[in-house]
Parts: C-alpha cells; sequence; structure tokens
C-alpha cells in the first residue's frame, strides 16, 4: 500500500527522470524500460543482465502486467521452471531487491 | 525438496493460529444457526437466548482470565482494537504515559498519534540483551503526571515473557494504571489480571486462545469506573436517550456485537479449558526448544530468542546472514511449502535494538497442531537454505 510517510526520491536514471521509493524501488512500474533494468542492475554491482537474469525479469514484467500484481511464490516457481533458491542466488540483491526491484515492480511493503 | 501438494507446515501461529481445532469451528456453526441473531436486542426468546449466551461467555472470559469482574467484559475485533479503546478511554490532556521498545505497533500508533495530538507524553523503556523489561527502569520512568504504564505480555518478535506480576505491583504501589497487551500471551500461558493488579488487559482471540479472527476484547478492573468511551451508538438499551450508556459493559460497545466470533471464544475456551492452557505450553515449547536447539547448530543463521527460552512463548526469530528475510521466507514458502513470517513484525524498535532493520528477521511462530516432524522439515529446508545463500 502508498502511504505519504514513505519517501519519494527523483532521480535521472537512464536518460530520464524516474521517481523511486526509500529503498530504490520504481514508485511507478510504467516507468520501468529495459535502459532503466539495465542501469538499476549496473547499480547492484552486476556488469550485465545476462539471459536467465533477462527471462526472470521479462517473466516478471509479463506477469505484472497482465495481472497486475507480482506473482505469488508458487507462480514464480512454475513460470520459471526453477527454485526459488536458485533465483535468489541469480541476483545479488536476492529475489525482493534484486529481481523484483530491477524489474521495476512495486515495492512489496507488506508487514515491513 | 518437499512435495508442494501437501498441505503446508504452518508456522506463522503468532499471526493467527491455523489450523483452529475441528470441534471449535463445527460446534460455533451449530450454535450460530441454532442462536444468531442480534443479541438482547428484540422482545423475542432467541434474541435473550443469545444475550444469554453472550453474558455466560463473558462470564467464562473473565474466570479464564483471572477476573472477578464479568460485566467488565468488553467485546472488541481483537487486541489493537481493545487496546485504542483503553488508550483513548483513559488518557486526558496532559497524562504521561510509560510503555516499552518492545511493544507492537497497536500500542506505539496510538501512542504516537495522542501525542502529535498534543494530547499525551510519553516515554519508552529499553529491554536487556536477552529481551525482557526490568521493572526498575519502568519505576524510573515514572513521572508525577504519569497516569499509565503500558505493556506487552509476550513480544511477538522475541517470544520472551514480561514480569507482569511485578510491573503490576510497581504500579499499584504508585498509583498507576497497568495496561497489559496480552495478544500474544493470551491462551499461551496463565493470565491473573486480579492478582497482578492490572486495570485492563487486551486480547485476541485469533491466536493463542484458538478463536476465528475479529473477536478480541479489554478486561478491566473496577479501578475504571471512569474509562471514557471513544465510539458511540446502540447497545440494545436505553435506546430513547441521545447519551450512550454508562453501563458496563455496553459503555464501551456500540452496535450489533460480534456474536459468530463471540460463540467462537466460547467454543475455544472451553476447548483450552479441557486441552489446559500449561499442557499445550509445555508441547509446544518442547518442539520450540528443538527448532532453536537444531537453527543453533546450523553455520550461517543467527537467533534472536531469549537463552535457554525461560519465560517465553513458542516462537522464535531468525536470519539467515547474508540474505534477505523476505526472501528466506519466499524460499521457504515456494520451495519448501513452509509458511513463516518475515519482516519487522510491527514491531519497529524491537528491530532497531536487535540491529535488524530495516529487513527484519524470519519468524517461526508454533501452534497445538505442529509435530516433530514439521520441526525436522523446517531444520532441513534452513540447512539448505543457508548453505545455499552463503554468497553474503
Amino acid at each position: 500500500m502508498r502511504t505519504d510517510d514513505i519517501q519519494q526520491r527523483v532521480r535521472v536514471i537512464a536518460g530520464r527522470e524516474v521517481v523511486f521509493d526509500d529503498e530504490g524501488f520504481l514508485w511507478r512500474p510504467e516507468d520501468w524500460t529495459e535502459d532503466v533494468g539495465r542501469a538499476l542492475a549496473l547499480e547492484s554491482g552486476m556488469e550485465g543482465l545476462n539471459d536467465d537474469q533477462w527471462k526472470v525479469i521479462r517473466f516478471l514484467r509479463d506477469y505484472y502486467a497482465y495481472h497486475g500484481r507480482a506473482p505469488m511464490n508458487r507462480d514464480l516457481k512454475a513460470g520459471l521452471g526453477m527454485s526459488l533458491m536458485d533465483l535468489e542466488a541469480l541476483f545479488p540483491g536476492g529475489i525482493r531487491k534484486g529481481a523484483r526491484r530491477i524489474a521495476g515492480l512495486p515495492n512489496p511493503r507488506s508487514c515491513t | 525438496m518437499k512435495d508442494m501438494s501437501v498441505k503446508p507446515v504452518y508456522l506463522d501461529n503468532a499471526a493467527t493460529t491455523f489450523p483452529k481445532p475441528a470441534s471449535v469451528l463445527e460446534k460455533t456453526m451449530e450454535t450460530y444457526r441454532r442462536i444468531g441473531v442480534s443479541p438482547g436486542r428484540g422482545g423475542y426468546d432467541l434474541s435473550a437466548e443469545a444475550e444469554e449466551y453472550v453474558r455466560d461467555t463473558r462470564r467464562k472470559t473473565a474466570r479464564f482470565f483471572g477476573s472477578s469482574a464479568p460485566d467488565r467484559v468488553i467485546f472488541a475485533g481483537n487486541a489493537t482494537d481493545a487496546l485504542n479503546i483503553a488508550l483513548q478511554g483513559i488518557l486526558h490532556p496532559g497524562d504521561h504515559v510509560v510503555s516499552t521498545r518492545l511493544e507492537h505497533n497497536s500500542v506505539l500508533r496510538p501512542l504516537y498519534h495522542l501525542r502529535e495530538k498534543g494530547i499525551i507524553e510519553y516515554d519508552l523503556v529499553r529491554f536487556d540483551g536477552k529481551g525482557f523489561v526490568d521493572p526498575d527502569d519502568i519505576v524510573a520512568a515514572i513521572r508525577p503526571d504519569t497516569k499509565l504504564v503500558v505493556v506487552t505480555h509476550a513480544s511477538n518478535v522475541l517470544g520472551t515473557v514480561q514480569p507482569v506480576r511485578e510491573i503490576g505491583r510497581c504500579c499499584a504501589e504508585r498509583g498507576v494504571l497497568l495496561l497489559v497487551d496480552a495478544a500474544q500471551s493470551a491462551g499461551a500461558v496463565p493470565i491473573r489480571v486480579d492478582d497482578w493488579q492490572v486495570a485492563a488487559l487486551a486480547f485476541t482471540g485469533h491466536k493463542s486462545m484458538l478463536a476465528p479472527t475479529g473477536i478480541g476484547g479489554l478486561i478491566l478492573s473496577r479501578q475504571l469506573e471512569d474509562i471514557e468511551p471513544s465510539r458511540f451508538g446502540g447497545t440494545g438499551i436505553d435506546s430513547a436517550s441521545p447519551v450512550h450508556t454508562r453501563d458496563f459493559p455496553y459503555r464501551l460497545e456500540a452496535g450489533t456485537l460480534n456474536l459468530l466470533g463471540i460463540i467462537g471464544l466460547s467454543e475455544s475456551l472451553d476447548y483450552l479449558a479441557e486441552a489446559g492452557v500449561e499442557v499445550m505450553h509445555t508441547r509446544e515449547m518442547e518442539l520450540l526448544g528443538k527448532l532453536s536447539d537444531g537453527l543453533s547448530l546450523v553455520a550461517g543463521i543467527d537467533l534472536y530468542n531469549a537463552e535457554g527460552l525461560s519465560d517465553h512463548v513458542a516462537l522464535l526469530t531468525a536470519n539467515v546472514r547474508g540474505m534477505d528475510p523476505h526472501d528466506v521466507g519466499a524460499i521457504l514458502d515456494g520451495d519448501f511449502n513452509i509458511a513463516v513470517r518475515t519482516g519487522v513484525h510491527c514491531a519497529p524498535l524491537v528491530h532497531e535494538s536487535l540491529g535488524t532493520s530495516p529487513g527484519g528477521s524470519v519468524r517461526f511462530s508454533i501452534g497445538p497442531f505442529n509435530t516433530g516432524s514439521d520441526i525436522d522439515l523446517v531444520l532441513e529446508a534452513m540447512k539448505e537454505i543457508a548453505r545455499h545463500g552463503g554468497k553474503g
């Protein structure tokens, strides 16, 4: 849920102004482009995104566009055909701060 | 990895116990089918019968909590709701409150709200390295204008049970009221409000009391004759008056009661009486001990529970070094079919003190239907995750 107490920050990334929350998640998922994804990956210390990582990011983007929400754990596992442990290891920031953030999905703020 | 076609290992009982005892659900539905009308709101016998059922549940609830005042059992939606009723009803402009850094947002946020409105001031007392509040620290924080001390009975992050009896004595000696948040302790450990000199105790049904969600309440002592209502409306009595009744328990209740929840609470109280709170607690603590011992042997796992698990409810929190606790929870769920709670558990100051902010931790909380084999599965899963996740 978006609330007024969450800090917003505007940054120029991949040549455009993008609004982020205080944990570095995109405020508006529609601001995401592949260039934004690459730039976020670079900021995370990744030199580039390989095919496996792009497969994850495209799955997350497509799922979110179709369902209007992030996939549940079981959808993620079934859709990607890999364990969540392997997914976690695929991104330096793990699932939430890595894959999900780089894919431009909203911050799952529940119970944090 | 676990066969995902079987039911999950559920270890989020500190949030909501699941499943509920089958007999509680069955008897609840049976009674609701029979008397599910507005209690005390009509001239017909069924309404009177429902009202008598509610009155009987107040008596049963008072007895369960060691209270001699069944007319001071106020039904509410849950512990948060009950705490709001208490705080808004007790506190007046200029009052000072002492509470602790162990509190859940159900206490912290109402206090913050009242302070921001300029109504009260408050101070929060620290907890020690083992997760306990020292009553002497509470005494030291009491000022001449302190009206109320608010403490959680059992921490929802650390599981530590606070010395409420001793705190109650300290408060009584100084003429300060004590409000206890028993969200995690009610149904988990015995509670005696009269003996412990507790002015008000907030509880919820849906955790260790094994009742459905949506029912909780406030147990008031007769010290609180002047508590003010913060909600107004129909009570079923004195309906022609524009003034909300001053009579207890209706003074603090407005609108039709959650009869289905009250029936569920009544049935769960019967279940607890038969099973025995202390017997269930001992069994759950044995499982917690097994979990704690097992996790403490896994390289790369940090545990935050009290040493020896003394004065504890059956939950503990942990982290896998180098991994986001949210990811650990997702992996436990997605790969191992194990349900746990991650994050800061609505108790941000506890995590701030532990040094686990902002990510929080992974909480495992045991319920009456967990088994030793559930714990074995968790230990295997955590070993695998810690081995796999040792990249950090």
